[in-house]
């Protein structure tokens, strides 16, 4: 993850948390404003900053993206973050856009315009409030899950060459023994798709695969140097 | 000895629970129109009036057998009687004069006088006696008096007691009472041209009509002419009676076309009010419902997703007309009030109801407004607020909402885990939004009786291809348990978290319910 880069359209509060939280996981941030204002309010901030005319396709063209890139379109004009949107979907098509929008019908058109995620600010609060009407506990759970600070959270772990999860099937694994709980994999044997582990599958471990697990995070941490090695044979 | 006796009595019934419940059950049955079962009441009244009145108006021509007369004799009005003298009684309360002149007593270093709390409490049962409903429900027991027939003319009153039962009846004639100066003002002219044209006709036609005789007969063709009825038993013969007929019967067109357009004015203006009411009316009736603030994006997001699965069980607030009527277009139950009133709030059921109230609105300041509203009113109401700011995020918690929710800080985060946790973003957001394949969910041992004491090794969760995510103690500081060991035994009120498809959870639910009633 950390040779990936990220392009911030739009300077606002949520470019702010991310380029905060996210330097430590990613290998280049930069925010990408259209007017002089929030360059010089972004730049003043500390934070990487370009001044781009970004309804210019020439100019987009000429930035610097991979297909494992990311790119995040939070301008606050809704207008300008679809046509952006649409935009570098024509330009970089393998690319994940992540966009975030502010109501039902700018999520349609962002869909229609090639995101590959979008962040609807008010689903997320309406599922929100329904979740702490139906399921206050689960809900708090999700809260600590989804915060930076906490020291709870879901992680993302590749079994390596050599693991000692190779070729271990799913059941007779004891991962509660680690304190932490396996959520889901991707097992590449049977497909690329994230699969819950509570889907009634039988899955096997094998290099190359992706689990998801929830923990605490110290707990997470000596869980991936676990399986990086080989179980002793005795 | 018979006054402290008396005032021993008075304190033994403030005391008394039992005594409160059976008053308080009585008071819901005859005036709480929020009570759950005051409808099955109200519809067993309604049938015995339409019953008494139909066997009094048959009987007007026909024999009827001795045991329908004993019915409407003895039964209706043993009825009748006894819903009066309790309706007499839960006015108000003897004991809480007697209590309160005690302690005032007690205050001023004076004699205990029960003559003062008597005194007060029969004024105001005599203030109730007094009320044309309690004077209705006097007269429509006395039909039942058989030796006095002239008594029957009463059954009218039971035609009358229906008002008390049927609300489209008190809801035509509170709209006709708001516009009582307007009707007032046209009956003070009906009264002046009719006693007016009444007068000129018997001056004019006294002696040349026979039909005339005396100013009654006026006063009578008048009234009939201007109402435009004409019987024509008593028609002008003289030119200027015709004159005055004319005039008359083209006053008389006006004046019903007038009173036509104030009743439906005033319809117009209180349709609205009456449907909203009825909503209200229909909410309160519900052990639990939410109340809404406003109708912006959250407000339509939310109802988007879930309105079908809070269905009659919401409504929402909305201060501006355009957007309740565009919330009412779009199929949602709005009426057009200000949540911040503490009057708007107070017309919900706060005493039985469970009620969660959102502030959704857009103005932290209204919000916050909204949020201190509803607990001023009742710390019982669960208040989920919307805060725009962090900075607002104290504030909301001073005025005591339960819970905040801020936009952008949820989008924030989840912006963060599509960035760094991509691939199992889509099985994060299946999670919250509870897609059938990834389900979070409680079950509260409350409603799971047969999981108390059991462990967590005993249930079996991979079995079940569930997963016990963790365990909420009991009470209000209980700890969250998670990923509990497998010998963590479950106890009474704990709330166990699992995660599974719907279908596995349904089932494992199905099992720790059902059993119980085998």
């Amino acid at each position: 993850m950390f040779n990936r880069k990220a392009l911030m359209f739009g300077y606002s509060n949520t470019t702010k948390f991310l380029a905060e939280n996210l330097t430590k996981e990613l290998h280049y941030l930069v925010i990408i404003v259209d007017d002089d204002d929030s360059y010089q309010a972004a730049k003043k901030a500390g934070y990487r900053v370009k001044l781009l005319d970004i309804t210019d396709d020439d100019i987009l063209e000429e930035l610097d993206v991979d297909e494992d890139d990311y790119l995040i379109c939070v301008m606050k004009d809704h207008y300008i973050n679809v046509f952006l949107t649409l935009s570098l979907h024509s330009l970089f098509p393998k690319t994940t856009i992540i966009a975030l929008s502010d109501s039902y019908h700018a999520t349609q058109k962002l869909k229609m315009a090639g995101a590959t995620r979008i962040i609807d600010l008010y689903q997320v609060s309406a599922n929100r409030i329904h979740n702490i009407l139906t399921k206050p506990v689960a809900t708090k759970l999700i809260e600590r899950l989804f915060s930076p600070e906490e020291d709870f959270s879901f992680k993302e772990m590749l079994i390596p060459k050599n693991s000692i999860l190779d070729t271990v099937m799913a059941d007779d694994f004891d991962f509660s023994k680690h304190g932490i709980i396996l959520v889901g994999m991707i097992d590449k044997r049977l497909s690329n798709q994230f699969i819950f582990i509570t889907s009634g599958l039988e899955n096997r471990f094998d290099v190359g695969d992706t689990l998801v697990c929830i923990g605490y995070n110290d707990d997470l941490n000596k869980f991936e140097e676990y399986i990086k090695g080989k179980e002793d044979e005795s | 000895m018979l006054k402290e006796l008396l005032i021993q009595y008075a304190f033994f019934l403030h005391g008394s629970k039992r005594y409160k419940k059976i008053k308080t059950t009585f008071s819901n049955f005859l005036l709480n129109s929020d009570y759950e079962y005051k409808k099955y009441f109200d519809i067993f009244m309604i049938s015995l009036i339409i019953v008494s009145i139909a066997i009094l108006v048959y009987e007007v021509k026909n024999p009827v057998p001795d045991w329908v007369d004993f019915f409407d004799i003895y039964l209706v009005t043993a009825i009748f009687l006894i819903e009066y003298i309790a309706r007499v009684w839960v006015h108000n309360d003897w004991h809480k004069q007697v209590v309160k002149e005690v302690g005032e007593a007690q205050f001023l270093n004076r004699k205990v006088s029960l003559w003062i709390p008597t005194k007060e409490t029969l004024k105001g049962k005599i203030r109730y006696l007094l009320t044309p409903t309690a004077i209705i429900d006097l007269l429509a027991i006395l039909p039942a008096y058989r030796p006095l027939r002239v008594l029957r003319i009463f059954v009218l009153f039971r035609v009358f007691k229906l008002l008390r039962y049927t609300k489209s009846i008190n809801q035509f004639l509170s709209v006709l009472a708001s516009k009582k100066f307007e009707l007032f003002t046209l009956l003070f002219l009906l009264v002046f041209i009719t006693v007016t044209a009444g007068i000129a006709i018997y001056v004019f036609e006294q002696n040349e009509n026979e039909n005339i005789e005396s100013i009654f007969d006026a006063l009578y063709w008048a009234l009939i002419t201007i109402s435009t009825v004409g019987y024509g038993d008593i028609s002008p013969v003289t030119p200027e009676g015709r004159v005055v007929s004319m005039l008359i019967i083209v006053s008389g067109i006006a004046m019903i076309s007038f009173v036509t357009s104030v009743i439906v004015s005033s319809f117009s203006e209180k349709l609205d009010e009456l449907k909203e009411n009825r909503i209200i009316e229909e909410l309160n009736k519900k052990d639990e419902f939410m109340i809404i603030c406003g109708y912006g994006q959250m407000t339509r997001m939310f109802l988007r997703y879930y309105a079908q699965e809070y269905t009659n069980r919401y409504i929402v607030i909305e201060n501006d007309k355009e957007r309740v009527e565009e919330a009412i277009k779009e199929g949602y139950k709005a009426i057009h009030e200000d949540a911040s009133k503490h009057d708007v709030i107070k017309c919900f059921n706060l005493q039985y109801s469970n009620i969660t109230l959102l502030a959704l609105t857009g103005n932290d300041i209204a919000n916050i407004y909204i949020t201190l509203n509803a607990k001023s009113l009742s710390r019982k109401i669960k208040v989920i607020a919307r805060a725009r700011t962090e900075k607002m995020v104290k504030k909301y918690q001073l005025a005591g909402a339960d819970s905040i929710i801020r936009p952008n800080i949820i989008a924030d985060r989840m912006l963060y885990t599509a960035i760094t946790q991509p691939v199992m973003y889509k099985a994060i957001y299946a999670i919250l939004t509870g897609k059938n394949m990834a389900l979070l969910d409680e079950i509260n041992l409350t409603h799971a009786e047969l999981l108390i004491g059991k462990t967590i090794e005993e249930l079996e969760f991979k079995k079940q291809k569930l997963l016990c995510i963790g365990l909420q103690r009991a009470g209000e500081g209980g700890a969250f348990i998670f990923n509990p060991a497998v010998k963590t035994t479950l106890e009474e009120s704990d709330i166990l978290l699992v995660m599974g498809r719907k279908l596995s959870i349904e089932h494992f639910r199905n099992i720790y319910t059902k059993v119980k009633y085998v």
